[in-house]
C-alpha cells in the first residue's frame, strides 16, 4: 500500500473519500493557464492542486483541498 | 497556516470552559440526542475524547456521512468487474481497497491480477490515463459534495484535453436526501444535528434550512477541531433551551452560507441526479446520487462496460444499517469487535476509517466500557 503520496486508509489522517481530512494548504506557485497550483501542507508535503473553484487566489493564500481540488478559501483571522 | 492556528482550536482550558457552558445549557433529566452527520466529526469526537467532556444525558449519534460506509456491495462488484476487463487500469482512493463486495475486495482482485491502483485524486487517475494512452483508465469516483467538484473538474479537463481513454464510474452521493430519509424514519428520535463542515463548503448552509423549517430541529454547521465541535454542541443545546430551531454556521471561517458557487456550477454541468440510488443500510433513496450528464456520456464507465449491476443484500449478521441510522451504537452490533474488526471487516462501517464502528474500535473502547457499566 505504498502508491500515491499518502494513501487514504489511515486511521489517524482520516479518509480521502469523505475528504474530512481536507487539508488546509498554502499556495506556493500558480500555473494560471492550467489553473493548477503547487500547494504545501503544514508539514511540508507538496501537491498539485486544481484552483479553478477558488479563483481568484494568490501565492501565499491558504485553501482547503479535497481530493486534489481546492474547494474553499480559509479566512486568515482566527476567531475561537 | 501555522500550528498556532490549529492549537487555538485544541486548547484544553477553553475545552473545559465550553464543557461547563454545555452543562449550564441543559435541563437536568432531559435526554439529548445530537447526530453528527459527518464521519469526520465522528473521528474527531473519539480521537479527542469529546464525548467524555459531555454530560451523561447528551448523547452523540453517528450519522450516515461516510460515503464508503453507505456504498452497497453491488457497486463494489461492478467496479471489480470493470477492473477485470482486458487492458483496464482501475483507479480508486485507498479507503475503497478493503471494502467488501459480495465475494471480494479490490485488494483481493488486485492480488488475483487486476491492475488496480490507488490514487490520491481524480487528477492522478487522469495522469495515469495520459501516461498509458493504449489502455482504458477507469476512476471509481466516490464521495459527497466535497469530492464531487474534484471529479467534475477532472472530467472537464479530460474532455478539454481530448483524453480518450479516461472513464469514470460515478458513485457520488448527495447529503440532503439521506438526511431527509433519516428524519422521516419512524424509529429515530433526534434533537439536533452537527452539520457537515466540508460538504457545506461546497453546498453552503442554505440547503439545510429544511431541517428547522420542516422538522423543527436545529442544525449547526461545524468545523472539525475539538473546540469547533464543542462549540457547535453548545450552540445546538442553546437553541433547544431557547426553543429555537435554526441553521447556524459555527464554521464561518471556511463555510460561506451560499457555498462555493463555482463548484456547484461545474457539478451541474458534469453531473445529473440519478432517479434513485441504494444506500447501504438505508435502502433506496430518491435523487440521492449523481451520474455523468449526457454531455459527458462518452466518459461514463457504466455506459462503456457491461457490469453485473446486481443488488446484493447486506450480510445478515451486519447491523451497519442500524448504526448508520443511529438506532444502535456500534458496540451493540452482534459482531462488533469479534467477527468484525478493521482487519477483518464484515460491514463497511468497520472498513472505512471514517466509519462509526472503526472510530469506536480504534478510539472508543474505554467509552464503551464506561457505557456498559
Amino acid at each position: 500500500m505504498s502508491e500515491g503520496p499518502r494513501h487514504g486508509c489511515d486511521h489517524v489522517e482520516g479518509c480521502i473519500t469523505c475528504g474530512d481530512e481536507a487539508a488546509a494548504m498554502r499556495i506556493e506557485r500558480i500555473d494560471g493557464e492550467r489553473e493548477l497550483a503547487l500547494c504545501v501542507t503544514e508539514d511540508g508535503a507538496r501537491r498539485s492542486v486544481e484552483i479553478a473553484l477558488v479563483q481568484p487566489v494568490s501565492e501565499g493564500d491558504t485553501v482547503l483541498v479535497h481530493a486534489g481540488a481546492a474547494i474553499g478559501r480559509v479566512a486568515e483571522e482566527v476567531s475561537a | 497556516m501555522s500550528m498556532r492556528y490549529v492549537d487555538e482550536y485544541r486548547d484544553a482550558e477553553i475545552g473545559q470552559a465550553l464543557a461547563g457552558k454545555i452543562l449550564g445549557s441543559i435541563e437536568p433529566g432531559r435526554h439529548y440526542k445530537v447526530m453528527e452527520v459527518c464521519g469526520g466529526h465522528t473521528h474527531s469526537i473519539y480521537k479527542y475524547g469529546i464525548d467524555d467532556l459531555l454530560p451523561e444525558n447528551v448523547e452523540l449519534v453517528h450519522g450516515p456521512g461516510c460515503p464508503v460506509c453507505v456504498m452497497p456491495m453491488g457497486r463494489i462488484d461492478d467496479g471489480i468487474a470493470m477492473a477485470n476487463e482486458e487492458g483496464v487500469i482501475f483507479t480508486c482512493f485507498g479507503d475503497m481497497m478493503r471494502v467488501p463486495g459480495s465475494k471480494k475486495t479490490f485488494t483481493d482482485a488486485r492480488a488475483e491480477g487486476a491492475d488496480i491502483r490507488m490514487v490520491y485524486s481524480p487528477l492522478d487517475a487522469l495522469r495515469i490515463a495520459k501516461q498509458n494512452p493504449d489502455r482504458d483508465v477507469v476512476f471509481f469516483a466516490i464521495g459527497f459534495e466535497t469530492t464531487a467538484p474534484s471529479t467534475a473538474l477532472t472530467l472537464k479537463r479530460a474532455k478539454a484535453e481530448g483524453v480518450g481513454n479516461f472513464f469514470c464510474m460515478c458513485n457520488h452521493v448527495t447529503i440532503v436526501p439521506p438526511l431527509r430519509a433519516l428524519l422521516d424514519s419512524p424509529d429515530l428520535r433526534l434533537d439536533g444535528f452537527i452539520g457537515p463542515g466540508h460538504v457545506s463548503t461546497v453546498v453552503g448552509a442554505r440547503p439545510f434550512e429544511f431541517i428547522p423549517a420542516d422538522y423543527g430541529k436545529p442544525i449547526v454547521v461545524s468545523g472539525f477541531e475539538p473546540l469547533d465541535i464543542l462549540q457547535s454542541i453548545h450552540m445546538i443545546l442553546t437553541q433547544l433551551a431557547e426553543a429555537r430551531a435554526e441553521v447556524e454556521n459555527q464554521y464561518s471561517r471556511v463555510v460561506p452560507y451560499e457555498g462555493n458557487v463555482a463548484a456547484l456550477k461545474v457539478m451541474a454541468e458534469v453531473f445529473e441526479l440519478r432517479p434513485h440510488f441504494e444506500w447501504r443500510g438505508l435502502g433506496f433513496i430518491s435523487q440521492s446520487a449523481l451520474k455523468l450528464s449526457d454531455a459527458y456520456a462518452d466518459l461514463d464507465a457504466e455506459r462503456r462496460y457491461e457490469v453485473p449491476g446486481v443488488r446484493v443484500a447486506d450480510p445478515k449478521a451486519c447491523q451497519c444499517g442500524e448504526v448508520l441510522k443511529g438506532v444502535i451504537k456500534p458496540w451493540e452490533c452482534k459482531v462488533f469487535g469479534t467477527a468484525c474488526t478493521p482487519e477483518h471487516a464484515i460491514g463497511t462501517c468497520m472498513v472505512s476509517p471514517e466509519g462509526a464502528c472503526a472510530a469506536y474500535y480504534n478510539y472508543g473502547r474505554f467509552a464503551r466500557e464506561k457505557e456498559v457499566v
